[in-house]
């Protein structure tokens, strides 16, 4: 798994792991699916997502984010990643799944004990999510 | 920590020069027991963090129910000079007036008898839980504007849900000055506006009680608590649309933290001085979110009385009273020992004494109502506000019973099917949507709702007024 859970008192503590800075937004899209993947869902959708942020370890807390902001304002219960391109500016994605009602676990990512750091050959990055 | 000294009979305090970077002492109120809790988690070194922010003075402080959180711990309060002083969003939470609003039924709990499991029932229909994006009450444009400004009164003036009383039984009126609806992003508002009048999820709940035991007559005579009686208890906050305003400005000034010179130990803590551009317009944002957040908890009230119409009777149903309501995320402007100062409470209460000018004066005698869930099965208290507290903790007690395992390890130890049998036999009846979230929200995973509240009584900041028992939830 790119990705594991730590234990955190009151929160989800999320870390992940990849061969590329690229490879750390996808593990964390895989671990916000797998929160988000319950629900019962209805038509396909493809939602184009565009994140900026000052630095990836802000851009990974955002685009997190962005992914529960989707499934609460707008019911998408994501299972693809179509597109994932890393700029100097941000981050620019097409999100794929169904419309329904995902479970609302997660409210979003915060910017506590936030880190996206070179580790050996890779990338290590954790990020602490509000239940 | 090793730096944690007792100073007091339950008062803790880790002194300003343990770091470097700490500008004030980090106070806790604790027993031996509950401190050794609490040193077990991470919420000191966040406390520690916290007293490094600009502008923050006399200490930090740690309620007993303090427990690990992102930026401030939970149950974590800070106090910053209007003037040189910084806000912090971080300080205030995701969920801005996250609070609790007790209503009180004209019957006892032996006259509601089994008709309880249909009030629940009604209650579950009639609040809507988990996104809950697609509310009846929804609103948007200028109407959602209008309770953005104004809060429940808007809802009372224009709409008829609720009534004038119920203003003045909420703190502030449930009316934040200077908020400022263009303060928010079109997110904040495309997310929240149609939640109004929803529970939400996590340990969000309706919970519907008996008053187990009184401890203060003359108390519980003011706020119109008997023993036996009937109470209903709603907590929630401002949904989505306080969440996007957190991390709107967390973002914001944590992209401004340079310019403005702060070095913080931690993102989260993110801020800016309470004058600059970004200070006002956090302000004035949340000002909109907590006004939000208490016509949520007016609407999901006005839903409530609508279901004891139904399940009991119209007459019971005009005959249920607001107690108060109380928020325990927010930051506001207060007058503490003759300094204007922005008063952080995250995870923790405002607790005013009797004789206050800030609270309803048909409690003036006895002081500010103030409730403490405990975990689901267990108890809550009513407490009312003593002197000391303002003294002691820029008039403030703790928020509840404080979590002590984390989400993971409750459900390792329950499943949700489980415990909602456990709860039915000891006659709680449970309507929760998730299994999941049922478990997490065990009662054991919470510290022990009696103890904490002995600790704030022992320091002087409140009394017990009374205690009350679950006989049914209905769980976010």
């Amino acid at each position: 798994m790119p990705y594991r859970w730590i234990e955190h008192t009151g929160e989800l503590e999320l870390e992940l792991e990849a061969s590329s800075a690229r490879g750390i937004f996808e593990a964390g899209f895989k671990a916000m699916r797998e929160l988000m993947s319950d629900g019962e869902g209805g038509r396909r959708l493809e939602v184009p997502v565009r994140v900026v942020g000052t630095d990836r370890a802000a851009l990974l807390a955002d685009w997190l984010g962005e992914l529960a902001f989707l499934g609460e304002a707008r019911g998408l219960i994501p299972d693809r990643l179509s597109m994932l391109e890393l700029d100097e500016g941000g981050l620019r994605g097409a999100v794929q799944g169904r419309q329904g009602d995902p479970p609302h676990l997660v409210k979003g990512a915060t910017y506590h004990r936030l880190r996206f750091e070179p580790v050996g050959e890779g990338w290590r990055a954790r990020v602490v999510l509000d239940v | 920590m090793s730096d944690l000294r007792r100073v007091e009979d339950v008062l803790w305090e880790i002194p300003a020069d343990a770091r470097a970077d700490m500008r004030v002492p980090a106070r806790v109120f604790a027993d031996s027991e509950l401190v050794e809790a609490i040193g077990a988690d991470g919420s000191l070194e966040q406390l520690c963090n916290v007293a490094t922010l600009p502008g923050v003075t006399d200490a930090v402080l740690a309620m007993p129910d303090v427990h690990q959180g992102y930026g401030f711990p939970v149950g974590g309060v800070a106090a910053t000079e209007v003037e040189g002083g910084v806000v912090s969003p971080g300080g205030v939470g995701y969920d801005i007036n996250c609070g609790v609003r007790l209503l009180a039924a004209p019957i006892g709990a032996e006259e509601l008898g089994e008709r309880r499991v249909t009030l629940v029932h009604e209650i579950s229909r009639s609040v809507p839980a988990g996104a809950g994006r697609d509310s009846p009450s929804g609103l948007a444009g200028p109407r959602l504007d209008a309770v953005l400004v104004d809060g429940p009164r808007a809802l009372v003036d224009r709409g008829g849900i609720g009534t004038a009383e119920d203003l003045e039984l909420t703190e502030s009126g449930g009316r934040l000055d200077g908020a400022d609806p263009a303060a928010l992003s079109e997110r904040a508002r495309e997310r929240g506006g149609g939640q109004l009048g929803t529970l939400g999820s996590g340990n969000h709940f309706v919970e519907i009680e008996r008053v187990d035991e009184v401890h203060d007559r003359e108390a519980a005579e003011a706020f119109g608590l008997r023993e036996g009686q009937v109470t209903v208890l709603i907590h929630s906050g401002s949904r989505g649309l306080g969440h996007q305003v957190c991390t709107d400005f967390v973002k914001r000034m944590d992209a401004a933290l340079g310019r403005h010179g702060i070095r913080l130990p931690d993102r989260q803590l993110s801020c800016a001085p309470i004058r600059s551009a970004e200070g006002r317009d956090y302000l004035a944002a949340m000002a909109a979110a907590a006004n939000f957040a208490w016509a949520n908890r007016h609407t999901i009230a006005h839903r409530v009385r609508g279901a004891i119409a139904r399940a009991v009777g119209e007459p019971v149903a005009q005959g249920t009273h607001q107690v108060y309501d109380v928020a325990h995320n927010v930051a506001k402007v207060e007058r503490h020992g003759g300094r204007e100062l922005c008063v952080h409470r995250k995870g923790a209460t405002r607790a005013f004494p009797p004789g206050s000018a800030d609270i309803p004066e048909r409690y003036r005698g006895v002081g500010q109502p103030v409730f403490i869930p405990g975990s689901m099965g267990t108890a809550s208290y009513v407490l009312a506000g003593r002197y000391r507290a303002m003294e002691q903790s820029f008039g403030t007690v703790c928020h509840g019973a404080g979590r002590q395992l984390s989400r993971t390890a409750a459900r390792k130890r329950v499943k949700g099917a489980e415990l909602r049998r456990t709860l039915e036999e000891a006659g709680i009846t449970v309507r929760s949507a998730s299994n999941r979230g049922l478990a997490e929200e065990a009662p054991f995973a919470y510290k022990e709702v009696d103890k904490v509240v002995e600790v704030v009584e022992r320091a002087g900041l409140a009394v017990r007024v009374a205690r009350l028992r679950p006989i049914g939830v209905v769980k976010g």
